[in-house]
């Protein structure tokens, strides 16, 4: 697949471990040797796997705090100015602006726009929808999502030094080494 | 089924204490005897056992159960069409009682889905373990629910095609919706709640999806399983994302289900109808709604467990604690029954009393009254005993029971409320027809072709979370 006229950008070297703390030892080796670019795949969150790849705090409950934020505002706001102010309706004489009769849509709106910003958060924040990735190009790689346990490292093709990389995962006890390029989507 | 390249990768079997939950739980002893992982399991023989209906071929038992449920589909659509060729005048709806099967219907549906929030959100945030082989499955309960209790309310507006009118849109009228209306705020809270479970349960499947994805057999179905997945990679950075926001995802669906049934009852605690303007309705609709939920999960995990092959994941422990749930909140039931008829006597309101000791009791439904009470206080009594908690067969019965008796509940409030009211005048007899029946019977059909659907070709049970839970016990 990946020699269909390539435009090469990045090179990929993944390698499977055998379990998540032999990938995690690795993941500490291989960046203390000054790779930057690291990323570990498996089927489950790993247990300290955000400190080994030195992951900064996730925004999403950021992103989800703005969400609800944004909610309240916008219900409370519309719902004030629709039945008090825009065109008031009086239904058995009680007030326009009656608070409490606001409450229940100003909380409805506040976690739905706050659940929807999580969603789309989280889809920003991962790159997703990324149907094609190189990684994929590795048929041993379909593991990832099973049962395995993987690395990958990548780097621009001129600085990169794949061959001494490769050896160091096997050493490391990486197993499926294997190197891939980037294709231009 | 994957294309494994060598044994090696089933040594995750020793990895050492390095996962934890969604909640990062640290590794806990389990204390409790009965084990929520039965065997000894690596997560590629989970991927397989877990993953394996999904590729096979659907079963003459399979087909026995979708046939009729697709009829039941059928009858729905066929009724939804004569209602509205002909109008609401087809349901047994009268004055006074204009409000019937439609809404005893909606609310039995929500608080059937309530069980499913409750199970994979509240049960996560407490870190209760054994959720994880049943939440995916109840979460999926939960979202077809409310798309069937979605639908009556639409329909009982009468001309559906007009039901954009509750929405705030800029109106050439210039007049909005009526915010103080209880029917507006259902409006945000089921079309939330739907929108939210609806996210909780996909954010929960990406991961199990590029499972499916990369066990697939043929590359039509890896294409398929591909898209849906989204391309999720299970990558460290992902997962870090991922972890928070399902976590809270959790967070938001807790407090919504609490409000979206206590807005189910301000449907009719902010009326004046005696028997609705308790002030105990509000938790006594959520207890309601969380029993008889926990009683569906029961009625469709009994089966399904044995028919996918997931005995080893939904084991009898995952039964029997959702029967005690189902004993817990039977009570508050039962308090809520308690409560709302001494109240009536306590508070001397003529109305209140003549609708709780002469009408609901000794009434023209009072059949319906005393088959909710047997089905709902003195049924749920049966699982202080363990042998009915751990008995299939009492269990099953026992589930389906409480369905029936809440359902009972919801007429036994809506109709006998109605009928019998302030003036002896405008009193009047109440009777469904057929086409009352066939609806709710519809959307029986319409429910069951969903969930088998989705046991036919998504992963019944949330394989990821397993699989952290399995390496999780190991240690």
């Amino acid at each position: 697949m990946s020699h269909r006229a390539p435009k090469p950008r990045k090179l990929w070297t993944v390698a499977e471990f055998a379990s998540a703390e032999a990938l995690l030892a690795a993941v500490r080796a291989v960046r203390e040797r000054g790779h930057q670019d690291v990323d570990t795949y498996s089927p489950y969150p790993l247990h300290h796997g955000s400190e080994a790849l030195g992951l900064k705090k996730s925004r999403v409950p950021m992103i989800a705090g703005f969400g609800a934020l944004a909610g309240v505002t916008i219900a409370y706001g519309f719902m004030y100015y629709i039945n008090a102010v825009d065109f008031p309706i009086n239904v058995g004489n009680r007030l326009p602006h009656p608070p409490p009769m606001f409450v229940p849509i100003t909380f409805e709106l506040g976690v739905l726009l706050s659940a929807l910003s999580i969603f789309f958060g989280l889809m920003f924040l991962s790159r997703l929808p990324q149907p094609y990735h190189p990684v994929f190009d590795h048929e041993a790689f379909r593991t990832a999502s099973t049962h395995g346990f993987w690395i990958s490292v990548a780097g621009a093709p001129a600085s990169s030094d794949t061959e001494r990389l490769e050896t160091d995962l096997k050493a490391l006890g990486g197993t499926n080494v294997a190197t891939m390029r980037e294709e231009t989507p | 089924m994957s294309p494994v390249h060598d044994p090696a990768s089933d040594s995750d079997t020793h990895a050492a204490a390095a996962v934890a939950g969604a909640a990062t739980a640290p590794a806990q002893v389990d204390l409790e005897g009965a084990p929520l992982i039965i065997g000894e399991h690596t997560s590629e023989s989970l991927n397989k056992s877990l993953l394996d209906h999904v590729w096979r071929k659907a079963g003459p038992g399979w087909w026995a159960l979708f046939l009729p449920s697709l009829a039941g589909s059928g009858l729905l659509l066929t009724c939804i069409v004569l209602l509205e060729w002909r109008g609401v005048g087809v349901w047994g709806n009268n004055q006074p009682v204009g409000w019937a099967f439609d809404i005893i219907n909606f609310v039995w549906w929500i608080g059937i889905g309530h069980a499913g929030t409750l199970i994979s959100a509240i049960l996560l945030l407490f870190q209760q373990k054994w959720r994880t082989s049943i939440n995916r499955f109840a979460e999926a309960m939960t979202l077809f629910a409310v798309l069937c209790a979605a639908l009556y309310p639409t329909l009982h507006t009468g001309r559906p095609w007009f039901d954009y009118w509750l929405l705030p849109y800029p109106s050439t009228l210039g007049v909005g919706p009526n915010f103080k209306s209880p029917l507006v705020w259902d409006v945000f809270a089921i079309s939330t709640y739907l929108t939210v479970s609806f996210l909780f349960w996909y954010v929960g499947l990406i991961p199990d999806l590029a499972a499916l994805r990369d066990s697939s057999p043929t590359r039509r179905k890896r294409i398929v399983y591909g898209l849906l997945s989204l391309g999720w990679r299970g990558s460290g950075r992902h997962w870090h994302n991922y972890k928070i926001a399902y976590l809270l995802l959790a967070g938001l669906s807790t407090p919504l289900v609490v409000s979206v049934h206590t807005i189910v009852s301000f449907d009719f605690a902010t009326g004046v109808i005696p028997g609705w303007h308790t002030t105990v309705f509000p938790p006594y609709f959520v207890a309601g709604a969380v029993f008889s939920g926990f009683a569906m999960v029961v009625t469709l995990a009994v089966p399904a467990r044995k028919f996918l092959g997931l005995r080893h994941v939904i084991t009898d422990r995952h039964l029997e604690n959702m029967n005690k749930v189902i004993l817990a909140t039977g009570l508050i039931v039962a308090y809520g029954y308690l409560m709302e008829h001494f109240v009536a006597w306590y508070g001397g309101n003529e109305y209140e009393q003549h609708l709780f000791f002469s009408n609901r009791a000794a009434g023209p439904f009072h059949r319906v009254y005393f088959l909710m009470l047997f089905c709902n206080v003195v049924i749920p009594q049966l699982f202080w005993f363990k042998r009915a908690r751990t008995s299939i067969a009492w269990m099953w019965i026992a589930s389906i029971l409480i369905n029936v008796g809440m359902w009972c509940e919801r007429f036994i409030i809506i109709v006998t409320s109605l009928q019998q009211d302030f003036l002896p005048s405008s009193w009047d007899a109440y009777s469904p027809t057929w086409v009352d029946w066939g609806m709710y019977i519809g959307t029986l059909g319409f429910f069951c072709t969903l969930f088998l659907l989705f046991l036919k070709f998504l992963p019944a049970v949330a394989v990821s979370e397993v699989k952290e839970l399995n390496q999780e016990l190991k240690h």
